[in-house]
């Protein structure tokens, strides 16, 4: 099955933030009560939350001398080899086959390793309930099953969100850097980061400037902890061996005293 | 007029101890009306915090640490260290029961913890340290059992335990290694050699310890030599959040060689304290001997940190002003160089108070390490710095305070230092 991706125009952008609405309505996600933060950046909400899955970020950027607002777009990224599945101990986040990362809650045991795994900052946790889940963006898998297009990218007016195939979007994506000169920077945004992910960035300014993160490897997480995962069963073996040859030969004179004693008894 | 409750003496110390405890409790029901959130600073940009740091990490070196060495003194350092593993048994014991209720109180759903039984994940290295709770937690009741059966005197259950234990230890070992591999071939390897050991000890072609079965000791190192490092594994996953001080691919390495070293600071510590409390005399002999071993663990341990850091080229960031490199020098003074200096100055090597403080020194410097690498040397990329909250600390002293009390009366109980009266009078 092709893996769907979906590509973030972000000059094409107009800050509208119609996504952030489309998303909140779908998946019934509360409002929130925001006030003024010091920044930086001048979105509302000010950050992703177990609320707000999508996020328009609004960001102030020196662009030919002068202050211009810039947006990005926050959400989870839908990495090909995502480090939260990795990371997760009871299997609750799961990687589809079509692309979309997906949380069972009734499996998740609250641990959090997922958030920390996480490299661009996405899963959100419930502090504030008893009860408490990790919540994140889908990429609308339901409606995607169901024939539908991912509902940021339907009610996205200027085309800023384009669905499709991933294979198919990096070549649009190619081909609007290639044939746009001094429009895009030359950077397709998560076409290599943390091994690859479903949603890919294209921008008119470098994504520091965006507070996109940039310590990101280019290998998929589970890379850095695969070794020491597989060294269990080696450690095991050679332990027990190390630790049963040791002590028999540590031991033999007493091996010999206790059966002489023994032929003593009888 | 002294009171007892339980044979324990009540005086300030147990007053306070109990008056903690009860704070605590008091905490961590607050947390489970209101949630995390209501306890904790944690935010969505540090899910792990103050309580990682200390219960998880910290907590679980310094209870298995000292386990690993009293094993290993066991095994292949004779019977004159016999009188070391009890109470680190029992420590590490407690210690295990305490990390886990810090757990089901850090945890967000503890209800559902039970799920990494069935929902098997071998690739995730949390998924590592759940089994070796639940195995190594397992291995150390067995282990405790014959103080329980010398002080009621059930001479026939302990032959029964004698028999069945290794074969017990032996399944966990390789229900834990299928769950960690899913290969019949390592399972078969692994378990070949444990039968085959066992099966020799029974025949009498390797020598058979009368009161602990050889493979239970064995499986008790192994699962805290996993354990241990599977701790350093989390963060291996890390390399974006972790600085560079600390985030190293032998990251699991060095818990376990920084675990093992803290391990002998607390053999000494735990001898020393109970020594006193119980009005003891210290092994002073034994603990001299124990102390020139910590000489040469914190210097294996440094060399390793200082090696890693020197092939990573990390040298020119410690030499920055930054609240990384400052924890990171605070970090190697109080663990390692001054407790370092203690031990090879003569005059206080051979006092067993200076032996003490440098044991100390060396275990605030291993706690220092672990919250390093939980708190200190994680940056998040959108969320406010972490600052632990006071509710947070409140919870955790609580468990321990919990834990010293339950310490305190198993040891006047259980004959947890009786075979090393009984042993001292052969002597």
């Amino acid at each position: 099955m092709a893996i769907k991706a979906l590509l973030i125009d972000l000059p094409r952008c107009t800050g509208c933030r119609g996504c952030q609405v489309a998303c909140k309505q779908w998946y019934k996600r509360r409002a929130e009560k925001t006030t003024f933060f010091a920044g930086p950046g001048y979105q509302n909400p000010a950050d992703l939350s177990p609320q707000t899955w999508c996020l328009v970020t609004y960001n102030e950027v020196i662009v030919n001398g002068r202050y211009e607002w810039v947006f990005g777009k926050r959400q989870c990224m839908h990495c090909l080899v995502p480090g939260c599945a990795s990371a997760c101990p009871v299997k609750a986040l799961e990687k589809l086959e079509n692309g979309p990362v997906l949380y069972h809650r009734e499996k998740c045991i609250g641990c959090r390793y997922c958030m920390l795994a996480c490299p661009f900052e996405v899963p959100r946790f419930e502090y504030e309930s008893w009860n408490p889940y990790i919540s994140k963006c889908t990429m609308c898998a339901a409606r995607i099953a169901g024939g539908q297009i991912p509902a940021c990218a339907q009610a996205c007016p200027t085309g800023a969100i384009t669905f499709g195939e991933r294979d198919a979007l990096i070549r649009e994506a190619e081909r609007r850097i290639a044939s746009n000169p001094g429009k895009y920077v030359h950077h397709i945004y998560g076409l290599s980061e943390a091994g690859g992910t479903c949603v890919l960035h294209i921008s008119s300014v470098p994504f520091e400037d965006l507070r996109y993160v940039m310590r990101v490897p280019r290998t998929p997480m589970v890379a850095h902890t695969e070794p020491a995962m597989q060294a269990i069963p080696m450690v095991m073996l050679g332990l027990a061996t190390i630790l049963g040859a040791g002590y028999a030969l540590r031991t033999r004179k007493q091996r010999n005293n206790q059966r002489a004693a023994d032929a003593a008894e009888k | 007029m002294t009171i007892t409750v339980a044979n324990v003496r009540i005086g300030f110390g147990t007053l306070l101890l109990m008056l903690l405890a009860a704070l605590g409790f008091v905490l961590a029901m607050y947390r489970f009306l209101f949630g995390i959130g209501a306890v904790s600073n944690l935010n969505q940009g540090y899910p792990w915090g103050f309580w990682i740091g200390a219960d998880v990490l910290a907590g679980i070196a310094l209870a298995a640490g000292g386990f690993v060495v009293a094993g290993l003194m066991h095994m292949f350092g004779g019977e004159k260290y016999h009188p070391l593993v009890r109470p680190t048994i029992l420590t590490a014991f407690l210690g295990y029961l305490l990390f886990i209720a810090a757990l089901l109180v850090d945890v967000g759903r503890p209800w559902s913890i039970w799920h990494m039984m069935i929902y098997w994940h071998h690739e995730s290295p949390m998924f590592e340290v759940g089994w070796c709770v639940m195995m190594y937690t397992t291995i150390l009741f067995l282990e405790f059992l014959p103080v329980v059966f010398e002080r009621f005197r059930l001479e026939y259950l302990y032959a029964i335990w004698l028999n069945l234990t290794p074969w017990v230890a032996i399944a966990l070992l390789v229900t834990f290694a299928f769950a960690m591999t899913h290969s019949a071939s390592w399972v078969l390897a692994i378990g070949v050699v444990l039968v085959a050991f066992e099966l020799l000890v029974r025949f009498g072609a390797i020598h058979r310890d009368p009161r602990m079965p050889t493979v239970v000791l064995m499986a008790g190192i192994m699962f805290s030599v996993l354990h241990q490092s599977s701790l350093g594994s989390l963060f291996l996953m890390v390399p974006h959040k972790l600085s560079h001080i600390w985030y190293s691919p032998i990251l699991p390495l060095m818990f376990l060689v920084s675990a093992v070293a803290a391990g002998v600071a607390m053999v000494i510590v735990e001898a020393t304290a109970s020594a006193w409390y119980f009005g003891r005399e210290a092994e002073v002999r034994l603990l001299q001997d124990v102390g020139h071993v910590l000489c040469w663990a914190i210097f294996g341990t440094l060399a390793l940190r200082a090696g890693d850091l020197v092939l990573r080229g990390v040298g020119t960031e410690l030499l920055v002003i930054s609240p990384q490199s400052i924890a990171f020098w605070i970090e190697i003074l109080v663990g390692f160089v001054i407790p370092l200096a203690i031990l090879l100055t003569p005059v206080f090597a051979e006092s067993a108070r200076w032996l003490l403080v440098a044991s100390i020194m060396v275990i605030v410097g291993l706690v220092l390490n672990r919250m390093n690498v939980a708190v200190v040397g994680i940056t998040a990329p959108y969320s406010p710095t972490y600052y632990p909250f006071w509710m947070e600390v409140g919870i955790t002293t609580g468990i321990v305070a919990g834990g010293v009390l339950a310490y305190l009366v198993i040891c006047s109980n259980f004959p947890v230092f009786a075979s090393a009266r009984a042993h001292n009078a052969e002597a």
